[in-house]
């Protein structure tokens, strides 16, 4: 099984850094959309399948937060998970992305081991592409 | 004086690690090298419990090396959008990961960076006068300068 992946940053460099790190990991990855706002992925999803959003929190016009904040209040979109990818690793800002929805946060600089760890465990697949009863990375945090 | 010698090794730290894994590139401290050199600038603010600016100052031999290993990209392929991408990404990293390694506790807002290119000598020089941090890639081949100010009234300049 593959997935469609959107990944959302300002930086076309950033978005091409990510392809290619999901494409080294070994994630079976089918569409890949780009988009360069939060505003942007809104409309990306309004006429693509998308699997699972990978999302930078620092961006003009709609940043991320207030991207998952949108996609969780909405009843077409709310189930997509979403992996925010961010400089800003504070366990304040953490916790902050997930209680507006996000399933997953990985801290710039990542290791491709660490994204495909994170893309695994929030689409809830094994390594093998089946679907298995697996934790997401918001389950384990202790609020 | 030791709270500066703190910050200065923090984002030493924070440097290192960004890019070596950001762009496989190793950069080690150096002597003060010609300011010309420099001809790309990116720089971001920060505000929270620590206000700021940092700006790094790239040579050109840095610059093309960091895309090259990042994108797979070299020669004619190397536009003026992608090199600012590229160095505006470097210098969010390293002031995120420097922010939570100077106080992982509490909230930094960064701003969108900003990116120059065609920098004189005279651009440098001004952004250095309260020193900076010089670091060599490649046994001379190319350098960054690292300038880190602070607006919280203590002093937290790194040079």
């Amino acid at each position: 099984m593959s997935f469609n992946v959107l990944i959302v940053d300002d930086s076309n460099a950033m978005r091409a850094v990510i392809k290619k790190i999901i494409a080294m990991s070994g994630f079976k990855m089918d569409e890949c959309w780009e988009a360069g706002s939060g505003k942007e992925a809104l409309e990306t999803l309004s006429h693509a399948w998308v699997d699972v959003i990978i999302s930078d929190i620092n961006m003009p016009e709609m940043n991320g937060l207030e991207l998952v904040g949108r996609l969780k209040s909405d009843e077409l979109y709310k189930e997509i998970p979403v992996i925010m990818v961010s400089t800003e690793g504070s366990a304040a800002r953490v916790r902050e992305a997930f209680v507006q929805g996000a399933q997953g946060f990985i801290k710039k600089p990542f290791l491709p081991e660490d994204l495909r760890k994170a893309l695994y465990e929030v689409i809830g697949v094994g390594t093998d592409g089946e679907y298995t009863e697996g934790t997401t990375n918001a389950d384990e945090l202790d609020f | 004086m030791e709270n500066i010698l703190k910050v200065r090794q923090t984002l030493m730290n924070s440097i290192f690690e960004v890019f070596e894994r950001m762009f496989y590139v190793f950069l080690e401290p150096a002597e003060s090298r010609p300011d010309g050199e420099h001809s790309y600038r990116a720089a971001i603010s920060f505000s929270g419990p620590l206000m700021g600016e940092l700006r790094a100052f790239f040579s050109r031999p840095l610059a093309e090396a960091m895309l090259r290993n990042m994108l797979n990209v070299g020669g004619n392929e190397i536009n003026e959008r992608l090199m600012s991408d590229c160095l505006k990404e470097a210098v969010n990293m390293i002031c995120g990961n420097f922010l939570g390694k100077h106080d992982s506790g509490q909230v930094f807002d960064l701003s969108i960076p900003t990116y120059d290119s065609g920098l004189q000598v005279d651009d440098i020089k001004a952004a250095t006068d309260f020193g900076a941090l010089r670091l060599d890639f490649s046994g001379g081949e190319g350098s960054l300068i690292m300038v880190m100010m602070t607006f919280s009234g203590r002093d937290l300049s790194v040079g």
